[in-house]
């Protein structure tokens, strides 16, 4: 699983930054299109949900999900990992 | 199926400012209404006037946007009409405790099964930050421009002495404290009233020295006394911080209910 905030929703009240506890989500600086700060994600690999949730088969953690006012943070399934082959040219 | 099915994606984002905690507290109603495996078809969700009552308009069942202070005698209307359908009250303070109150009241005396989940940001939020029946005592509004000098409503006792099966109050910091009073109170038969304080950044955040969202909700959190802890004080026989409010499940009980599905 993979974290992602929606940045057509965030309306940028950074309430997310205070209350992960792996302290993942960080106040953002860049305004995007709407001239919001959206917050940036910080080592997002970290968050609980994204590692074990397909292993425990049920939501964990989900504090900020909860939290969120603007419904914009959300998980999205990653694709598994594939080899590429690499053409290394000499 | 996560909460995020139960919202109008074509709706969203919402009109609520930036900060607002009514976001939260939708967000945990819909998780603890989706963790009780109800059908859509068969969920209702009521609301009066004000910020609070916007939210069954981002909701995808059956609403009622009704006028201010009636939500719940419209509620009461639907679940006598039909008691198979699941009645969920969304309402605010000015809403509930003001213009609401008789109705309030009754329908906790009459003790209907339905679950009243109250956002209370202890001001008027949508008409300019009038001052509320729960705005707090010295606290500064568009009409106590001095500070306020009435005392507040305690709506938690008020549903509580009024014959409510289940109260509880928590905030909008814990949120997985209230999705589960809400879950409580909507498997309770009878009236539930679940209590959510709220930030509300522009009209009580603005004048009350709470300029950023984080410094009320910090407040909450600090300000917020558990129940069980004040159990404890009162045994000891020391005197409550003045400035905190009791959170936690304040009221169970089996009063005989009305409208319980058979």
């Amino acid at each position: 699983m993979k974290l992602a905030i929606d940045e057509t929703r965030c309306k940028g009240c950074n309430l997310c930054t205070k209350v992960c506890p792996y302290k993942i989500f960080r106040e953002g600086k860049k305004l995007n299109r709407k001239g919001v700060a959206v917050p940036e994600l910080d080592r997002p690999e970290r968050c609980t949900n994204c590692r074990l949730r397909n292993l425990y088969g049920r939501q964990l953690c989900g504090v900020c999900q909860l939290t969120c006012p603007d419904q914009a943070i959300h998980w999205i399934e990653e694709e598994p990992y594939e080899p590429h082959k690499v053409a290394i040219e000499y | 199926m996560s909460f995020e099915d139960w919202y109008r994606q074509d709706r969203l984002p919402h009109i609520y400012c930036a900060g607002c905690g009514n976001g939260t507290i939708i967000n945990c109603t819909l998780a603890a209404v989706d963790s009780m495996g109800w059908k859509k078809e068969e969920t209702v969700f009521v609301s009066g006037i004000g910020c609070s009552s916007r939210a069954p308009g981002y909701i995808l069942t059956d609403s009622l946007h009704t006028t201010h202070g009636r939500a719940l005698a419209f509620a009461t209307g639907v679940k006598m009409a039909k008691p198979d359908l699941h009645v969920v009250v969304f309402t605010g303070d000015g809403d509930l405790a003001a213009i609401g109150g008789n109705h309030f009241i009754h329908a906790c005396r009459r003790n209907i099964d339905m679950t009243v989940v109250c956002m209370n940001n202890q001001i008027y939020g949508m008409t300019g930050g009038q001052g509320s029946p729960t705005t707090p005592l010295k606290c500064l509004s568009s009409t106590t421009p001095y500070g306020c000098a009435e005392p507040p409503f305690d709506l938690c006792e008020l549903a509580t002495a009024a014959g409510a099966n289940y109260v509880a109050r928590w905030t909008s910091y814990h949120v997985k404290e209230l999705e589960k009073a809400v879950k409580a109170g909507l498997e309770t038969p009878g009236f539930s009233f679940i209590e959510a304080l709220v930030q509300c950044p522009t009209a009580f955040g603005r004048r009350n020295k709470f300029r950023q969202v984080m410094d009320h909700v910090e407040f909450l959190k600090t300000h917020s006394l558990l129940r069980a802890k004040r159990d404890r004080l009162l045994e000891q026989g020391q005197p409550l911080p003045e400035d905190m409010f009791v959170v936690g499940e304040l009221t169970k009980r089996n009063r005989p209910a009305m409208g319980v599905k058979r």
